[in-house]
């Protein structure tokens, strides 16, 4: 038998050669994860629109390093969670080891499986204003009826969502294998993308921007001197924006809630595992998601800066802020990308940057169900879900009922959205609910020193101190104080558009429908002969 | 009649007790142990004459007392390691005579199955409690006797047991590895092994299959894919199959009733496979809960009546 000696002239353990003995997998596969998750492109720049004029005395500045601060916490919780127990189905394994059965299938239903439907016009939404509408624009295509406006009826928003749905379950046919080279690509293509963007407002001054922008809102839109316009319907508006800083910190604080929506989710892949663990599996497992979220907070305050540069800050908020009472400017979201393309008077030039930076969506959108069908296979394997919920097409290996699951309510989701303003309100109510699936897991590692004494004792998060002091349960114990705070301000300030009632019954159906779903499975099964009872119930040992 | 399945507790020692608790907890008849019952890791505990000094998981400990060391030897046996008491010298030969190490590797998992199987005859009452193990790939060739002379254990590697009217039969051998292991043979070859044994099986209708090796293709046998360097490719959290075309061939061709299968520890899962039911319950035996399967037999009508995977 081949062995192998581990901790160099004095070995501190002999490794025989075995299955599953493998090396430890590459900090930089989990952070593009990571980045790709907290997507600064799809998800921040599309929040910014919303955030900027809903807290005009805010910084956005700031606001994304407190938040990259603040989820750095959630990020050393997550690391001791995923060594102390690292198994494929992340949140549902661990409340349901930590918590009990019921607490973790119900979060797990609700923060992994129900509201992603929701996300699916999210995502649908996104990809219509940041990949269809400007290169519709752009080209002065003018099918189908209206051109790039039909995109923001009714019946495109509800198309291109179900567009969105397609591509996403292809991706997980695709398995995660394919879906994971597309992902790599198309991250160092966003960044490309972004590079040129970057290099773009970086190079040309703000005069050069003006002019530009006025020449292609002309040329494009009839608009003319569509920059002083801009600034001044936002101005006969009422809406009066904050010169770029760093401060008040009053109303910046007010913008943390609303940065979740992209910041919070540097964990979203964090379902990686081995089989040696030790210290350095910790700060691996930790490096990863860490350099992914920091590396968009960094692509973030890039952003900003050279947005306050050369487009100006004041005006780019007028901007939002007119997308944000509901009158955009040309008709179309403002998307940054596409004025910054408009630096080069050249048509192709422009379509192409708008083609690369899509890279941000397609390296993303599979992510929508992925996570999913994994919490579905593991609540199907522990008999709560119909055994079928778990089944794999035999030819082309497609999880079936599982993406049904999530497709079906998906569409009819993808439909309310569509044709009610006031469910497109709800947006945040996609963040909220995770948020709270998150809320149980933080609350889980605070507890497990004290529910799974020899788990932790054993576990290499165990040993992550400062000053003595274990920093995980005290990460676990800031990401708590964290989420909460969110959840406060979601549910006290009207700005965020989740405190209404329609919104509040919306998710509330859903806790319930997921308790309904463990009820019965729990009834179900008893009749069987099941114990549902006995699936974390531990054997005792002596 | 309801049986206990787990498998790959890899030296685990809190795993293997819980798993002899098993039978009175889940109220089983009968208890199996689907194979990988031996350790991949030896922790060395250098003895400086009454003083100890170890490290485990990283962390340096300087052990004064004969309790400290029990103690420790405990943590890392629950961990699945052998713990192995040397002097300096001892440590600095095997370091550096080639075959060393694998000796006193073949004696630490020996010694240790020894105890085990010590403690079984304590819990399961001599026998009483029908307790069932074979081996995996991963298992030295050693254990074979060893099991197969414990009074109160059956060892099942390669036969066909009569279960009260069931068949049981068993192979721990798998299809091959990137590491080369003890029990692998191409698929010809495992097919062979198959057909030779159940070939002996009277009624597949009212036969179990406990196969080590997971049915290739099924959901049982994802592990995440590797590179050359047998490093996990992207974060680890690309899958792919691994398991045996034998073994799928044999399941589809014969359709037992039950077919158990271990190897592969991310892979807990279940399939219906034509009239077979295919269990994976995983492994998790580094956390000290030993995952497994309670499955219920309808002796009557020969068939799976309710099963559960379960985290003890």
């Amino acid at each position: 038998m081949a062995t192998e000696a581990v901790g160099g002239e004095t070995p501190t353990l002999f490794l025989r050669k075995a299955t599953g003995l493998v090396r430890g997998w590459s900090v930089r596969d989990s952070l593009i994860y990571a980045c790709l998750a907290t997507n600064f492109v799809t998800l921040g720049i599309y929040e910014f629109t919303f955030a900027g004029p809903a807290f005009p005395k805010g910084q956005l500045l700031t606001s994304v390093v407190i938040s990259g601060i603040w989820v750095s916490f959630l990020v050393v919780a997550y690391a001791g969670l995923i060594v102390t127990i690292p198994r494929a189905g992340g949140d549902y394994v661990w409340q349901t080891r930590i918590l009990g059965s019921g607490i973790g299938f119900v979060m797990a239903a609700t923060g992994w499986w129900f509201i992603l439907w929701l996300w699916a016009p999210i995502y649908g939404n996104i990809l219509s204003v940041q990949f269809f509408q400007p290169i519709w624009a752009t080209l002065k295509w003018t099918w189908p009826g209206g051109g790039y406006a039909w995109f923001a009826t009714n019946n495109g928003v509800f198309i291109v969502t179900v567009i969105t749905i397609v591509i996403a379950g292809f991706l997980v046919s695709l398995g995660m294998g394919g879906y994971a080279r597309i992902q790599k690509w198309a991250f160092i293509g966003g960044l490309i993308g972004f590079a040129v963007v970057v290099g773009l407002l970086l190079f040309n001054s703000h005069a050069s921007f003006v002019s530009s922008f006025n020449y292609e809102g002309m040329h494009l839109f009839g608009v003319k001197n569509a920059y002083a316009a801009t600034n001044a319907a936002a101005v006969k508006a009422g809406y009066t924006t904050s010169p770029f800083g760093f401060g008040p910190l009053g109303p910046t604080m007010l913008l943390v809630p609303a940065m979740m929506f992209f910041i919070l989710w540097p964990n979203w892949g964090a379902t990686l595992y081995g089989e040696i663990r030790g210290a350095s599996d910790f700060r691996r497992v930790f490096s990863g998601m860490f350099i992914g979220l920091w590396i968009t907070v960094i692509l973030t305050v890039i952003f900003f800066l050279v947005i306050a540069k050369t487009v100006g800050w004041g005006f780019y908020q007028n901007l939002n802020s007119l997308d944000y009472n509901l009158t955009p400017q040309f008709g179309i979201w403002p998307y940054p990308f596409l004025f910054a393309g408009w630096l080069v008077h050249n048509t192709a030039f422009q379509v192409i940057l708008l083609l690369v930076l899509s890279l941000w969506f397609f390296g993303w959108v599979g992510t929508l169900f992925l996570s999913s069908t994994r919490v579905i296979f593991a609540a199907a394997f522990d008999r709560v879900l119909p055994d079928r919920a778990a089944e794999v097409s035999e030819k082309r290996k497609v999880p079936f009922y599982s993406l049904i699951l999530m497709l079906a309510p998906a569409i009819i989701l993808g439909a309310i959205y569509a044709y009610s303003a006031t469910f497109r309100t709800y947006t945040l109510d996609a963040t909220l609910v995770i948020a709270v699936t998150y809320l149980f897991s933080a609350i889980a590692v605070v507890l497990l020193p004290f529910i799974k004494k020899d788990l932790w004792r054993a576990s290499p998060a165990s040993r992550i101190k400062i000053f003595g002091v274990q920093i995980v349960p005290v990460a676990g114990w800031i990401t708590i104080a964290l989420l909460v705070y969110n959840l406060v301000m979601w549910l006290w300030k009207d700005q965020y558009y989740v405190n209404s009632h329609d919104s509040l019954l919306y998710m509330l159906a859903m806790y319930v429908l997921a308790i309904v779903i463990f009820v019965v499975a729990r009834i179900v099964r008893r009749r069987q002969g099941i114990d549902l009872g006995l699936i974390n119930k531990e054997i005792p040992v002596e | 009649m309801k049986i206990f399945f787990a498998t790959d507790i890899h030296g685990s020692e809190v795993c293997w007790r819980k798993f002899l608790n098993s039978a009175a907890f889940y109220k089983a008849d009968l208890v199996i142990l689907g194979g990988d019952v031996t350790g991949k890791v030896m922790v060395p505990i250098i003895d400086y004459g009454g003083r100890w000094k170890v490290t485990v998981r990283g962390q340096e400990y300087t052990l004064e007392s004969a309790d400290e060391l029990e103690n420790i030897k405990k943590q890392i046996r629950n961990a699945g390691s052998y713990p192995a008491i040397v002097s300096p010298d001892e440590l600095k030969h095997m370091s550096e005579e080639e075959g060393a190490v694998d000796r006193r590797f073949t004696v630490e998992m020996t010694e240790s199955l020894d105890r085990w199987l010590d403690m079984a005859d304590g819990k399961l009452h001599g026998g009483d409690i029908p307790c069932i193990l074979n081996g995996g790939n991963d298992d030295i060739w050693e254990i074979d006797d060893i099991i197969e002379q414990s009074p109160c254990v059956s060892f099942a590697e390669g036969k066909v047991l009569d279960l009260d009217g069931f068949s049981l039969v068993s192979m721990g051998w798998t299809n091959p590895t990137p590491w080369d292991t003890f029990r692998e043979a191409s698929e010809s070859e495992l097919a062979a092994k198959i057909e030779a044994v159940a070939s002996q099986v009277p009624d597949m209708g009212r036969t179990i299959f406990n196969f080590h090796a997971p049915p290739y293709g099924t959901g049982l046998d994802e592990a995440p894919a590797l590179d050359s360097t047998l490093r996990p490719i992207h974060g680890g959290a690309v899958m792919k199959p691994v398991g045996s075309m034998a073994v799928r061939d044999a399941i589809m061709q014969h359709q037992p009733m039950l077919s158990v299968h271990g190897h592969i520890h991310e892979s807990r899962a279940v399939k219906k496979m034509g009239r077979t039911l295919a269990i994976n319950p995983g492994s998790v035996y580094g956390d000290g809960v030993l995952q497994g399967a309670v499955i219920d037999l309808n002796a009557k009508k020969g068939k799976v009546q309710r099963y559960l995977l379960v985290n003890g």
